[in-house]
């Protein structure tokens, strides 16, 4: 098969996993996989940010990889976390000469047999959620349109972990947003409420609120409850906000 | 390659080549516009059931029929949101079956020929609707359903991305941006509730019929409202001093 039959029938695959329920791990690893037969790199991974930002390997086309993945966790230096860190890709790194930039993983990777190495982002809205690494047995450089290529697999997978965490996440995330449209309603309601009841502008009437909250330490949206329910007494909460600016 | 799956890319492709970099809820109302090839789109936002307003519309005709819905309660995006499922109207001067009476009338006037309501969901989880409309009548082909289908997927699971990035309890700043949320309603029910001594949810009725016995745009009212230059307690009846 050609190059660009593979890369084709890859994207088709991809395309086509993504369109129904998949496993982001397993999907993950087909992209890695395809990236060493399309690319001719000897082995290829994918790291992602945790919640607190710590990378975490996420599947590597060979044991010798992950292995060396892992160390690059451990030691805290190495090209995918230069990638992640910076947002930039580092290309066609040739490790024997790199003049120290990552004293413990270059020994490593070295004795592993790899020779040079790239590391591409995994980019969403300027922030860098993970990367794409790739490491070669020789010091042979990508060919020319090839870093393109491999950053067409990044975004693949950028797009994948998004679908899967929209997925994952899409019922809390739903929650949020309705009680965020909730919240709002509740407080243009009670700046209604206080402005007719203590004689307020609409603006005054916020502020009275916003003080109200400050002053108690509550809530913004438990003080609009409290005004709804007649809880509170909007009347004398706009009376102190006069008293407050005087 | 399934149309399906290039269909996304092709849309996924077409959101991520803006100008500015970066998506936002008007990006979306956009592309949802382009990829159809509609006159204009918009996207409503539902919670406990009733519109909470448009997160972005693309331009007045569009503004103007999440308005009428917000409103009335009726339209094309209600009746998808409620019905789970997509609700066409290729004819709105002629409809085969006339519904949405309230409506139907301010939205022809405005343009509007026909208008399309795809339902906003992801799994169990249900947002709103996107709304499409062209100033000709006829339906969707083909082509154009599928898209919309695949926009509004697209679209449910972008706004939940964008929302991800607020603190908790706010709406995210680029959900805010462009959004018609009509707080003048909400602060008008508060008033109203107030001078007729019910409560806010009655006053919000109380504002709706107000405004459709009146000829009148809800907003409008509840601008009349907020200002002070309409009162619901007047002994003399509710006179009106017009927008």
């Amino acid at each position: 098969m050609t190059r660009e039959a593979l890369l084709a029938r890859t994207f088709v695959q991809l395309s086509d996993t993504l369109v129904d329920e998949f496993d982001v791990v397993e999907l993950l690893t087909l992209l890695a996989d395809r990236c060493v037969e399309v690319l001719d790199v000897a082995t290829a991974g994918i790291m992602l940010a945790g919640p607190g930002g710590e990378l975490r390997v996420m599947t590597s086309s060979s044991d010798a990889m992950r292995v060396l993945e892992l160390f690059e966790v451990q030691a805290q230096e190495g090209p995918c976390l230069d990638c992640y860190r910076t947002g930039r890709p580092v290309l066609n790194h040739v490790l024997a000469a790199d003049g120290g930039r990552w004293p413990r993983f270059t020994a490593e990777a070295l004795e592993a047999g790899f020779q040079s190495v790239q590391a591409l982002p995994l980019r969403l809205r300027g922030n860098i959620i993970g990367a794409l690494n790739m490491f070669h047995t020789d010091q042979e450089a990508l060919a020319e349109g090839e870093a393109e290529i491999a950053q067409a697999f990044a975004d693949v997978a950028t797009i994948a972990i998004l679908q899967h965490r929209a997925g994952l996440e899409g019922q809390v995330m739903n929650e949020q947003l309705q009680q965020a449209l909730n919240s709002r309603v509740l407080i243009e309601q009670a700046k209604g409420v206080t402005a007719e009841r203590a004689g307020l502008s609409i603006d005054e009437a916020f502020r009275a609120l916003r003080s109200h909250a400050r002053n108690h330490n509550l809530g913004l949206v438990s003080v609009a409850q409290g005004v709804i329910d007649g809880t509170l007494h909007a009347a004398e909460l706009g009376a102190a906000a006069r008293a407050d600016d005087a | 390659m399934s149309s399906g799956s290039e269909r996304r890319f092709r849309i996924l492709d077409q959101l991520n080549n803006s100008e500015t970099g970066g998506f936002d809820a008007m990006r979306l109302c956009q592309v949802s516009a382009e990829v159809t090839a509609m006159s204009g789109a918009g996207i409503m936002l539902m919670s406990n059931d009733v519109s909470r307003g448009a997160v972005c519309t693309t331009d007045e005709v569009s503004a103007l029929i999440e308005d009428l819905q917000f409103a009335l309660g009726e339209g094309p995006c209600v009746d998808a949101f409620h019905l789970d499922a997509p609700v066409l109207e290729p004819d709105l001067a002629a409809p085969v079956t006339p519904r949405w009476p309230a409506f139907t009338g301010p939205a022809l006037d405005a343009g509007a020929r026909a208008v399309f309501g795809f339902p906003l969901q992801l799994g169990a989880v249900r947002l709103g609707a996107l709304n499409l409309y062209r100033t000709e009548s006829g339906p969707l082909t083909d082509a154009q359903h599928a898209d919309s289908l695949v926009m509004a997927d697209i679209a449910a699971q972008a706004l939940l991305v964008l929302q991800a990035d607020a603190p908790p309890g706010q709406l995210a700043a680029s959900l805010e941006e462009g959004s018609d949320f009509q707080h003048v309603v909400h602060q008008a029910s508060g008033v109203v509730s107030v001078q007729l001594e019910v409560s806010v949810g009655q006053a919000l009725i109380r504002l709706r019929a107000y405004a459709f016995g009146n000829d009148r745009r809800l907003v409008e009212v509840a601008q009349n409202v907020v200002a002070g230059r309409l009162r619901f307690d007047a002994q003399s009846g509710q006179s009106d001093p017009g927008p």
